[in-house]
């Protein structure tokens, strides 16, 4: 039986004694071979690269240098952006918290409740007429910035708690979210809001 | 053939000392500069081994950047089972493949193969290496890939089989059988004037 190619290899490389090999004695084939695998590795030596200039390195060193801190660069801002937009979605939650909580409190006792499922008491208070908020000018603004605010900007914005008014809000068909809207529009003009 | 290698500036002291482990702990500890010294210890390994899969300098050139910077992105990834070397390696050999499965390795030109220190020989042994390598080095990247790249870190980069069997993520047999068969077809080849 012939030598493996890894025998082969093994001797060629002299990593392995001929003298471990008897068959190499009497094969002329695998002795071909190894002689051949031996010429081999001596021509593929002459395939040596071409060194490039001594300056190249220093040059190559400061391009890869740059490459680095480029990559860093938007690490830095992934981790950033989210100090900006966090504080920033706080402050619009809390807008739409409040301006809905607003609108709602404003709503005619006397309008019978709509929906599919029994509201819960609201538990507001309705800051805007409450003499200790009188000219609070913050209560005030924010009640115009969610004066335009619809019913889906607050279910996007997760607002409405189960069992609350306004999670049966968002449980309202089109026709009665309309009438909602104008009975809590006319509460506002009479309100003077 | 000398090794050409310039010191590079010492950003600090104390960094040039660490072993690999060390300098990877620093850089992931913030200290820039401790990349600066790997890419100083095996950028010449690294630009050697693209320049085989590309032969040509420029791009040679950009595959070790990509190289550096791949392994700066993963550094979090090395455990130090392997040497670093291996693990750049590793990284080399994909990102070579990869270049060169989707373009064509263009030839040497004259430009390419003007730094060879060859102060020792004479104008026509320079000559006929010349001639011997550029026939060597385009039969080897006729290879098939796992040929070439056992055949390149064997032969160039004095790599053991364990090592190229950890970088191709094979066996020591399935290595050397590769090695044993790379030699085979380049004999075919560069036919008997290479023996």
């Amino acid at each position: 039986m012939h030598l493996q190619p890894d025998e082969l290899v093994d001797l060629a490389e002299g990593t392995r004694a001929e003298a471990s090999a008897p068959h190499l004695a009497e094969c002329a084939v695998c002795r071909l071979q190894l002689a051949e695998l031996r010429a081999m590795m001596s021509a593929a030596a002459d395939g040596d690269v071409p060194e490039p200039s001594p300056l190249f390195w220093d040059h190559f060193s400061a391009r890869v240098r740059q490459a680095v801190s480029a990559e860093d660069a938007p690490r830095r801002s992934f981790w950033t952006w989210p100090r900006v937009v966090i504080p920033v979605a706080a402050v619009a939650t809390a807008v739409l918290a409040v301006g809905l909580t607003l609108n709602t409190g404003r709503a005619d006792p006397s309008v019978p409740t709509v929906g599919p499922a029994p509201l819960a008491p609201v538990a507001s208070v309705d800051l805007l007429s409450d003499p200790r908020s009188a000219g609070d000018t913050a209560l005030t603004l924010v009640a115009e910035l969610s004066s335009d605010m619809d019913v889906d900007t607050a279910h996007e914005a997760g607002l409405a708690a189960r069992g609350s008014a306004e999670h049966a809000i968002t449980h309202m068909n089109g026709a009665e979210l309309r009438e909602l809207q104008r009975l809590l529009q006319e509460e506002l003009a009479h309100s003077g809001a | 053939m000398r090794t050409v290698t310039q010191p590079m500036r010492p950003s600090e002291p104390a960094l040039v000392d660490l072993d690999e482990r060390e300098l990877v702990e620093a850089c992931l500890g913030g200290q820039a500069a401790a990349f600066d010294v790997i890419v100083e210890r095996h950028r010449r390994a690294v630009y050697l081994l693209c320049y085989r899969f590309v032969s040509n300098h420029e791009d040679a050139s950009d595959l070790s950047q990509d190289v550096f910077l791949r392994a700066y992105r993963g550094l979090r990834s090395f455990r130090g089972q392997s040497s670093l070397a291996t693990w750049l390696y590793r990284i080399g050999v994909n990102v070579c493949l990869n270049r060169v499965s989707a373009k064509k390795p263009h030839s040497e030109s004259i430009a390419d193969r003007q730094f060879v220190d060859a102060r020792a020989e004479s104008a026509s042994d320079r000559l006929l290496k010349d001639e011997r390598g550029t026939r060597v080095r385009a039969a080897i990247a006729q290879l098939p890939r796992k040929q070439r790249v056992t055949l390149v870190l064997r032969m160039y980069h004095e790599m053991s089989h364990q090592e190229i069997a950890d970088v191709l993520g094979s066996s020591v047999g399935a290595v050397k059988a590769n090695f044993f068969h790379a030699l085979g077809n380049l004999k075919k080849m560069l036919g008997d004037e290479a023996l």
